[in-house]
């Protein structure tokens, strides 16, 4: 310990305490994941076995969690077992007490402050004050032996003093009484240490029945670090077992897994929702079971909590409370039961709809391993993003667990080999020695209570709104005046909400967003535009809410939620809706239907000082009033509107009254049913649903729909038009929620999922309370300002009933300002034609000249000293190398400006990127004058079009984009129209046939799959450096740091400003954050955690001028992402139609045409760097500075200056200009090596296939493998790739590698043609990913008797963007089996959900079931499917997809040869039972076609005319 | 349902509305342009690329919201795209007939700018507002609530007429001085019927006189009434009076009889137009019939003036100019018209000398361009002894006007003027350095364009309402 001491600790918690309050950094914002699992003896036997396979396969999961900067402290890890009684008896005995055996025994593992001895005898008095006071008794304390030799410096720097305390039930109370009492007891200690102000102390299990080995250690040490473990007299039935990933570098050794009850890997995306309604529940909570001790337990989630720790406490209070862990993990995590494809049974029905009446689901990725004491059992969320395999074995252990393999077992004795699904739970009854399977548990737990009974109270609302009759409100001149008072425009109105009530859909837009935040805009602007929207990146997926709908839910309750922990009906008088959308007449059916008394409340306000904050005060009494007298259901509404009233921002009345009520523990009593004025678009929805509205009613919005209609602009009636507008809001609302990962809008309500960009922090405390708001700006006075403004030019006298014009989405002179204008872009464009520096200067002064649009806008360059002579500035060439054109595909650019921009970033020695669309192999070799026309960045995206083994090793830099600055959180979609042959050839597609990005990347669920790929870039291309994009958003900083330690090479920050091909207007406008904020944010954590060395920041979205270079430079980044500038440069105009097809300059179509037209050329973009590049010379002169190297990373040299308003001077920008302590002397340096990742198995193929690599000879090798050996296979094939080439002449079997034992993640990943690899085993996650005309096969252990097509073999995203290839495996795949395959073929016997989900080619022939959502979005290749009972029908998203038998001839031809070649390779016998039986077999085949192909296909298949649909 | 109607240029080409042939429109003094039908107003509407970044509004002086009256028109929502077009510009009607669009909007359109030929803005423009009048769409300028106070402006002219329809529209009382005897400046007597034919400048007066606007004409200030007088009468006054000071052309004979301005030569002929008599043109010193005619200048003046030269039957009509086509200031659209009419453009000539008195022909000497200056201009020099007599019977001296001296003829010496003897105003307000005193239009600009006088108006207007308001507030308090 000489670096790093108990003072380390400690300043280092002051120095993050100091960001977190003055920096970008919030500790909120942290997040974790890992690898975990459970070993269970079925008949509740303890025994060593358990004990030591916990311990085994704690060492197999090591890769599934982070290490810090230091190399050894792991970021977490734990065990969590029975108690061993005999041990404890012997350790009682030591303390000199004779264990009163008659009596249970409880064992406490607390952590202790370890330097403060005062501390530490303060707590044990609180301890055994508890103990006591409750009335049992102590035998002592037992100091638990550690061995910290293996601990990381910081890790022992912080490592607690690990007691133990014994306790007897003297009581002699039951065992279920004495476990809630011993709760009951923690909870009090809790509260106790809480209240002296002691830190580092913390209960890590206190029961009679189990306990908790955890800490800060890597998960191979924990058996080290605890010695006890290896004790031969510690025994267990079971043991829970985690390996912890976290963000966070700073170890917290109580954040560690498993918590008492559970351990989790994933995370719990409505946190924040789920929080905000437990704070209301838990006052109700105080269940029969708690009685007299009901206020011990509150809070039931203690600050501070992780979404782990979190769910963890409420499962414990539901299990404390009786129901047991089986029953808590259906009403906290059930699977999706409104809209399954295949109906749930009644009775499952009934139960998830009465928990769906009593608690909002946490929602998020989870595989959970979980115990009460005598049920253990593992679950999945309802999207199963986690895996959780399963084996059960011969002698009786079930091991559960993120991976299969972790634990070695007898194959010749396994008995079952599983994969759980969605929303499925495997469970066992320790006591009553039985094993209960998905459908088996909860049969059971649907049979134990009347929930038939209590649900047939619901009443379901929406067959009595839907015969309603659609009317307006307000008409003509009083429907203007309100509109204009409501800050409407004509843009509003006729792009955005007549596409929602003419097509049901929200209007699709293009290119970024250049106008200014809503807190710099001097024009009046929605408090909407204050939030922008959270989403997802890195450490959990988005959703797709449009091809995975069946999981989404906006089931929407009102009223009264009673007590959770009540089991009657009393709780399902509740009414429900489809949506939380209502319209104008539904309303007038809603309130009648309401089984309480209703509260109306006026949210307006008399103009007049600190009039809105009077009002405000005034609605939150009036609630807090209504409701305490009975008001079961509360109305806010803005209709009051008048000349003398104005209406209340309803986003702001709806969060005042919700964050009111809650505090006062009401808000569970009442609905809050909003009727907004401004609410036009789903954007507005979303917040206000965030902010607790349970249904809003957009009342002038439709009103001005019903106007449409009477000028004859939308055909049909108001009620049909407001339909389809319901129907946009809806898909809108999915859109925003699946953004985050959210499924269910009963956990979004209430949530505030949205961060604030210039709120002021004073008025979000006090009326958005857990909104972020890092820039602090606008408060209630400012707001109501710009209301009087914009009422006075609706209803003050004189003015004119002209809307104004608008200009939010496309430029108009008296609207909002916009970065890009045409004097700009001319001045760009002559400068680049002209090559005029001169020309230059004046674009950039006019650039400077706008009006504040960004946050930098508000900021100046300080001097470091006197300006030195430019010429002693580092060189033009050196400064241009840092630029990089960012990721734009091909699809969305024209091959010509695709092309352009490589050759020109080339030229210069700079980089370019493909963008997500593959690239034409004839790049590879360069042009007959010399140009270098391929990109030197490919980027792997979530389409992971074109990403051949090829593809990945013609770079320098492998770029895999999480998120897309216009759009994240979003996937995207290249219309048919689009695809042309070039396109279709480099995508591996069809010409004209839609292709779809999914939005996340299906092998990212979280940030150790992110780190699994990461690894699998550096195998198949072993020089790149790896880049990871995010999107700005607050806490992107915790995610750059656990990108760092996945070993990426450089982040890149991208601003929300970013452009973008297509995508939902309300999409660009609301989601993502600037630059400057992400890019500070990453700086200060990377920096904090001692990370920022090993990375290379780079930043875009917006980068316009010399002087936005340098100021990027200072907030740390060292690379300069150009897009906009490079297109303008090349031509474009900014006529934002790339969506359309119809750029008229060429940029931005693939119309022949149209590209005729184009007009740039290299030599115009090398002009456009080269001005950055100088321009950046001159500044840096101008303020002393030789290189950007002495500037990188100075925010201190940056200052915030007044731009003359009120309005600007109150944004605080302080907490991005901070500089962490100790960084100043950062060694950056873009040229390092890259971060180096571990060897796998293919060091030792490479050495030992030395004859086929170097001369081409056959060989055939062989090794045992284990689940840690990952990516096995691509190395090899990047060797194949740059010896032989990826279209060689090799056999499939030139090089044969086989393989024994359970192979780890991503076998064969990107495999080459040469190469395959058979395993007689199993194997785990993302085989065959990216698969490049390789050969795997996968088959059972020759001893195993498992009946092979009845159990899992290989696992979820199985061939994720395949592209050739064969695949065989005798045995069923996890899910998403094969999600954007573009040309593998593949023979497996059964799959999960999601299967061949995006599917663009190839061939998939599953000999077993199918799991739902089959072949969603899928937009061409083949399935064939063998469904002899007929049921795969109902599986299926038919959306893009027809079914039919095989046709004769081709298709039956090439059905039955991949089954022979099937049955040769594995010997499957299933196979071999269908071709002994193929006469009648081949008619149980379905054959899976999509619809866009079915004119494209040479072959004719057996599909009837009619069912193709008339195009 | 929705169909996107716009972005057609991909598919349909630009089509102007019909012209006469140029032997049928030579003859008389109607508009040359037929009416586009309403199909084709909709098609060539559809054309439109919905920019992202409106060219077409950026250079529109009025910053009309070009893409949204081109859409509504595609859709078929004449109405509420005359109501778009109308709330940005006092005439359209006017702007969409005169404007050189091919140096605003049109020339700056993206798809004419890459290539596609631009969407034919001036004429939807124009089909628009005359299907308003058509229909009885074009509102009355009068205000919901009659203001007391009054403004008194100089001059009927576009500038002046725009700003007396916004503050007309806010109630405020507004007398209008010219010294012609109809309204309507340059609208009504320089431009040329077959660009702008009287009726539809005669009812936009007719409207404003209807919306309560009083006209004094015959009115010269100054003279009739003194502009201390005038500014007593009125909470404020506005000057638009506009430049009529031709500028003068020197050299040997300049003086000789049958050299006329064409100021002169085109009143004159509007009046005949409109059946006024017209002793000038009667004696035939205005009237180019039988005449061979040289006009001298490059700009929109010379060009109405060749053009109106065809129409009273010149013999033969020549322009000179001393650049060439592609530096001349005019429309090259008219241009066009003109050579298809019958007019020789003689580029690279300037008058050095007149022979004759009454004048027989003009001294041309040639000129070649120089090198380009800083700026990328090229200034002409003479070509030594390259010079000819170009024979004439009458010569119009289109050379552009200058604004007269106000403060000297108004006895105004405090009303600040620039070196250039233009009223020196606030840019974007008209404000002058006498209180309550405006200038707005050429008088402020030096000679420029109709439409640039509508936005001064309307601009100079709201500065006007803005500082009455304020006058209120400190009243009331």
């Amino acid at each position: 310990m000489t670096k790093f001491d108990a003072e380390w600790a400690r300043a280092e918690e002051t120095r993050r305490k100091w960001l977190a309050e003055n920096g970008m950094y919030s500790e909120a914002e942290e997040h974790s994941s890992c690898g975990v699992g459970l070993v269970v003896s079925i008949d509740g036997t303890p025994s060593r076995k358990v004990v030591e396979a916990g311990i085994e396969a704690l060492k197999a999961v090591w890769h599934r969690g982070a290490v810090d900067a230091d190399g050894k402290t792991g970021d977490g890890a734990g065990i969590h077992v029975q108690i061993p009684v005999p041990f404890f008896y012997d350790q009682i005995r030591r303390t000199g007490h004779e264990p009163r055996q008659d009596q249970l025994v409880a064992v406490g593992q607390v952590f202790l402050p370890r330097t403060q001895f005062g501390a530490q005898e303060a707590c044990r008095t609180i301890v055994e004050t508890e103990v006591l006071r409750m009335g049992h008794t102590i035998y002592g304390w037992r100091h638990v032996p550690v061995d910290v030799t293996c601990l990381g410096e910081k890790a022992n720097a912080t490592r607690p003093e690990i007691e133990q305390i014994l306790i007897s039930n003297a009581k002699d109370i039951d065992e279920e009484t004495f476990e809630r009492e011993l709760y009951v007891i923690r909870r009090r200690i809790e509260k106790a240490v809480i209240a002296s102000g002691i830190a580092g102390f913390y209960i890590a299990s206190l029961s009679c029945r189990s306990i908790i080995y955890k800490g800060m250690m890597l998960a191979e040490q924990v058996a080290v670090f605890y010695p006890d473990l290896m004790d031969e007299r510690f025994k267990s039935a079971f043991a829970i077992y985690h390996q912890r990933y976290s963000t966070n570098t700073f170890p917290q050794w109580w954040l560690a897994q498993p918590f008492r009850m559970l351990a989790h890997n994933g995370e719990i995306n409505t946190l924040k929702g789920n929080i905000n309604w437990m704070k209301s529940h838990e006052i109700r909570m105080a269940s029969a079971s708690f009685g007299d001790h009901a206020d011990d337990i509150k809070p039931i989630i203690p600050g501070g909590s992780s979404d782990s720790a979190a769910l963890d406490a409420v499962f414990e209070v539901l299990v404390r409370a009786g129901r047991s862990a089986p029953m808590a993990k259906t009403m906290l995590v059930p699977e999706s039961w409104s809209k399954q494809a295949k109906e749930l049974p009644q009775a499952w029905r009934d139960m998830y709809s009465y928990c769906n009446s009593v608690m909002e689901p946490w929602d998020g990725p989870a595989a959970l391993a979980m115990t009460d004491g005598r049920w253990v059992c593992a679950g999945l969320d309802r999207n199963g993003l986690r895996p959780m395999r399963y084996v059960v074995t011969g002698d009786g252990l079930v091991i559960a667990g993120s991976e299969a393999g972790m634990v070695p077992i007898d194959e010749a004795t396994v008995r079952e080999k599983g994969a759980l699904g969605p929303g499925q739970m495997l469970a066992v009854d320790m006591k009553k020695g039985l094993l209960f399977h998905d459908r088996e548990i909860k049969d059971k737990l649907a049979a134990a209570l009347p929930f038939g009974e209590w649900v047939g109270r619901i009443n379901e609302l929406d067959e009595k709104l839907a015969v309603v009759t659609e009317k307006p409100m307000f008409t003509g001149a009083e429907l203007r005046r309100r509109q204009i008072a409501a800050g409407y425009t004509i843009e509003e109105l006729e792009q955005i909400l007549a596409p929602m009530a003419e097509d049901g859909k929200e209007a699709i837009a293009s290119m970024g967003d250049d106008t200014p935040s809503a807190v710099l805009s001097k024009t009046y602007r929605p408090l909407s535009h204050f939030f922008r929207q959270n989403f997802s990146q890195v450490t959990n997926p988005p959703i797709d809410s449009l091809r995975e709908y069946r999981v989404m839910s906006l089931k929407t309750r009102f009223g009264n939620l009673k007590n959770v922990l009540d089991e009657d009906s009393s709780q399902t008088e509740i009414l429900v809706l489809d949506s939380p959308f209502v319209g104008n007449a539904q309303w007038d059916e809603l309130l009648p239907q309401f089984n309480a008394e209703l509260g109306v409340i006026d949210c307006t306000f008399a103009p007049g000082k600190g009039a809105l904050q009077a009002g405000l005060e005034r609605i939150r009494a009036e609630a807090e009033d209504a409701v305490r007298s009975g008001a079961g259901h509360l109305v806010l509404t803005d209709q009051g509107v008048s000349e003398e009233r104005i209406g209340m921002p309803m986003i702001l009345a709806t969060s005042a009254v919700h964050g009111h009520l809650t505090r006062k523990g009401l808000r569970t009593f009442t609905s809050l049913n909003v009727r907004s004025a401004e609410c036009i678009d789903p954007h507005y929805f979303a917040v206000l649903i965030g902010a607790g509205a349970t249904v809003v009613n957009a009342y002038l919005a439709e009103d001005s729909i019903a106007d449409r209609i009477g000028r004859g602009l939308i055909d049909g009636s108001l009620t049909e038009a407001v339909a389809r507008y319901r129907n946009a809001i809806d898909q809108g609302l999915l859109k925003i929620m699946s953004k985050m990962g959210i499924s269910v809008i009963s956990s979004y309500r209430g949530g505030l999922n949205f961060e604030a960009v210039g709120l002021s922090r004073a008025m979000c405390a006090e009326y958005f309370p857990g909104l972020i708001s890092r820039i602090s700006g606008i408060g209630v006075s400012g707001i109501q300002t710009k209301l009087e403004q914009v009422h006075a030019r609706g209803f003050a006298s004189g003015q004119r009933d002209i809307l104004p014009i608008g200009g939010f989405y496309k430029a108009r002179k008296t609207g909002e300002s916009h970065a890009w204008g045409a004097q700009n872009m001319h001045l760009l464009q002559t400068a680049c034609n002209t090559a005029s520096h001169e020309l230059w200067k004046r674009y950039s002064a006019a650039m400077q000249a706008n009006p504040p649009i960004h946050l930098r806008d508000l900021l100046a360059i300080k001097p470091i000293g006197e300006p030195v002579p430019i010429g002693e500035v580092e060189s033009v060439t050196a400064i241009r190398k840092r630029f990089v054109t960012p990721g734009m595909s091909l699809g969305a650019l024209s091959p010509e400006a695709h092309k352009t921009l490589n050759v020109a970033m080339n030229r210069i020695g700079a980089k370019s990127d493909s963008g997500e669309g593959g690239e034409d192999p004839a790049h590879f070799t360069p042009e007959p004058n010399g140009d270098n026309p391929s990109a030197k960045i490919k980027q792997v995206a979530s389409g992971r079009f074109g990403v051949t083994a090829e593809y990945l090793n013609h770079c320098e830099e492998l770029e895999i984009k999480v998120a897309q600055g216009a759009k994240p959180g979003e996937g995207g979609q290249l219309p048919g129209m689009k695809v042309t042959d070039l396109i279709a050839r480099l995508r591996h597609s069809t010409k004209g046939v839609t292709l779809i990005s999914p939005p996340p990347h299906h092998d990212i669920y979280s940030i150790e799959d992110l780190a699994q790929l990461i690894y699998d870039l550096k195998q198949i291309n072993p020089a790149c450096k790896v880049t990871v994009k995010l999107v700005a958003q607050s806490g992107v900083g915790t995610i750059a740091a656990g990108v760092a330690k996945a070993k990426a090479d450089v982040i890149l920050i991208s601003g929300h400003n970013g452009g973008t091909g297509a995508s939902p207007a309300t999409s660009i406008k609301y989601a993502g954050l600037p630059w400057e904020m992400g890019l500070t944010e990453a700086h200060q954590v990377l920096s904090m955690n001692q990370l920022r060395e090993r990375i290379t920041l780079r930043t875009d979205g917006g980068l316009r001028t010399g002087r936005d270079i340098v100021m990027a430079a200072m907030m740390g980044a060292e690379e300069y992402g150009i897009g906009t500038a490079a297109l303008i440069a090349m031509g474009c105009i900014m006529v934002r139609q790339c969506q359309s097809n119809t750029c008229p300059v060429g940029v931005c179509t693939q119309d022949e045409s149209l590209r005729a037209k184009f007009t740039g050329n290299a030599d115009k973009v090398v002009n456009l760097i080269t001005f950055y590049a100088q321009e950046v010379r001159e500044v840096l002169a101008g303020i002393g500075a030789r290189s950007l190297d002495e500037v990188i990373g100075r925010a201190d040299l940056l200052t915030q200056v007044s731009r003359g308003a009120a309005h600007l001077d109150d944004l605080d920008l302080n907490p991005m200009l901070i500089t962490v302590d100790g960084t100043a002397t950062l060694a950056l340096d873009r040229n390092r090596e890259r971060n180096e990742v571990p060897d796998t198995l293919d060091a030792e193929i490479v050495r030992d296939a030395a004859r086929f690599l170097n001369d081409g000879e056959k060989m055939q090798l062989h090794y045992a493998v284990q689940n840690t050996h990952r990516t096995v296979g691509t190395r090899v094939s990047s060797h194949i790739v740059r010896n032989f080439g990826m279209r060689n002449a090799l056999q499939p079997n030139h090089l044969t590698v086989k393989l024994t034992g359970s192979a780890g993640q991503s076998l064969g990943a990107f495999a080459a043609p040469g190469l395959k690899l058979e395993v007689s085993g199993d194997a785990n996650d993302y085989v065959g990913k990216g698969l490049s005309g390789g050969t795997i096969v996968v088959r059972p252990s020759m001893m195993s008797p498992l009946e092979a097509s009845e159990n899992t073999i290989i696992g979820n995203t199985v061939l994720y963007g395949a592209t050739d290839g064969y695949l065989f495996a005798a045995g069923r795949a996890g899910e998403r089996f094969g999600v954007r395959n573009s040309g593998a073929k593949v023979v497996i016997e059964g799959c999960g959900s999601n299967g061949c989900e995006y599917m663009t080619g190839g061939v998939a022939v599953i000999l077993g079931s199918i799991g739902a959502n089959f072949g969603a979005g899928m937009t061409g290749g083949m399935a064939y499917l063998h469904d002899p009972e007929g049921t795969s029908a109902e599986l299926m998203n038919l959306e893009t997809l027809v079914i039919c038998p095989v046709a004769e001839g081709h298709w039956m031809g090439q059905l039955e040869e991949l089954i022979e070649r099937h049955a040769a390779e594995t010997g499957s016998l299933k196979a071999q039972t269908l071709l002994q039986h193929w006469d009648r077999e081949k008619h149980n085949f379905v054959q899976v076609v999509p619809k866009e192909m079915l004119d494209k296909l040479q072959y004719p298949v057996a599909v009837e005319r009619a069912a193709v649909p008339a195009e | 349902m929705a169909k996107q109607p716009m972005l057609k240029f991909v598919t349909v080409a630009r089509d102007m509305p019909e012209k006469r042939d140029a032997d049928q429109r030579n003859k008389d003094f109607h508009e040359i342009y037929a009416e586009y039908a309403d199909a084709k107003a909709r098609e060539q509407a559809a054309r439109c690329s919905q920019c992202g970044v409106p060219y077409c509004q950026s250079h529109c002086p009025l910053h009309n919201n070009i893409p949204d009256w081109l859409r509504l028109t595609a859709e078929g929502r004449l109405k509420e795209a005359y109501e778009l077009s109308q709330a940005t510009n006092t005439f359209p009607e006017i702007c969409g007939r005169i404007c050189p669009q091919d140096r605003l909007c049109e020339g700056n359109c993206v798809i004419e700018l890459s290539g596609h030929g631009t969407v034919t803005i001036g004429s939807v423009e124009k089909y628009i507002t005359d299907t308003a009048w058509e229909e009885g769409w074009v509102d009355v300028p009068a205000p919901r609530e009659e203001r007391p106070e009054s403004v008194g402006i100089i001059g009927a002219g576009p500038g002046g007429l725009a700003a007396a329809d916004v503050l007309r529209r806010a109630g405020v009382q507004v007398t209008i001085y010219d010294r012609y005897d109809r309204a309507g400046g340059l609208l009504t007597y320089g431009i040329p019927g077959f660009k702008l034919e009287k009726d539809v400048v005669m009812r936009r007066i007719g409207q404003l006189e209807e919306g309560g606007v009083t006209f004094e004409m015959n009115c010269d200030v100054g003279g009739d009434v003194s502009f201390a007088d005038l500014r007593a009468r009125h909470d404020a006054a506005l000057i638009a009076t506009g430049v009529y000071k031709s500028r003068d052309l020197g050299g040997p004979g300049s003086g000789a009889a049958g050299i006329v301005r064409a100021i002169d030569y085109l009143t004159a002929s509007n009046r005949v137009s409109f059946g006024d008599r017209v002793p000038e043109f009667e004696s035939g010193e205005l009237n180019a019939g039988g005449k061979r005619v040289v006009v001298i200048g490059g700009g929109d003046t010379a060009m109405d003036c060749v053009r109106t030269a065809v129409r009273q039957g010149a013999t033969s009509v020549k322009c000179l100019y001393r650049r060439d086509r592609a530096n001349m200031p005019g429309s090259q659209r008219e241009v066009q018209n003109a050579e298809e009419e019958g007019v020789e453009f003689v580029w690279l000539s300037a008058p050095k000398g007149f022979a004759g008195d009454p004048v027989s022909a003009v001294k041309v000497q040639k000129m070649r361009l120089g090198a380009p200056d800083a700026t990328g201009r090229q200034s002409p020099e003479e070509i030594e002894g390259a010079d000819y007599d170009e024979p004439a019977d009458l010569v119009i001296k289109a050379l552009g006007f200058e604004p007269e001296a106000l403060p000297a003829l108004w006895d105004e010496p405090a009303l600040e003027v620039t070196r250039w003897g233009t009223v020196r105003a606030e840019f974007e307000t008209g404000r002058t350095a006498m209180p309550g005193v405006y200038a707005v239009g050429d008088i402020v600009r030096g000679a420029s364009l109709v439409v640039w006088a509508i936005r001064d108006g309307r601009d100079a207007a709201s500065a006007v309402l803005e500082d009455m308001s304020k006058t209120q507030a400190v009243a009331a308090e």
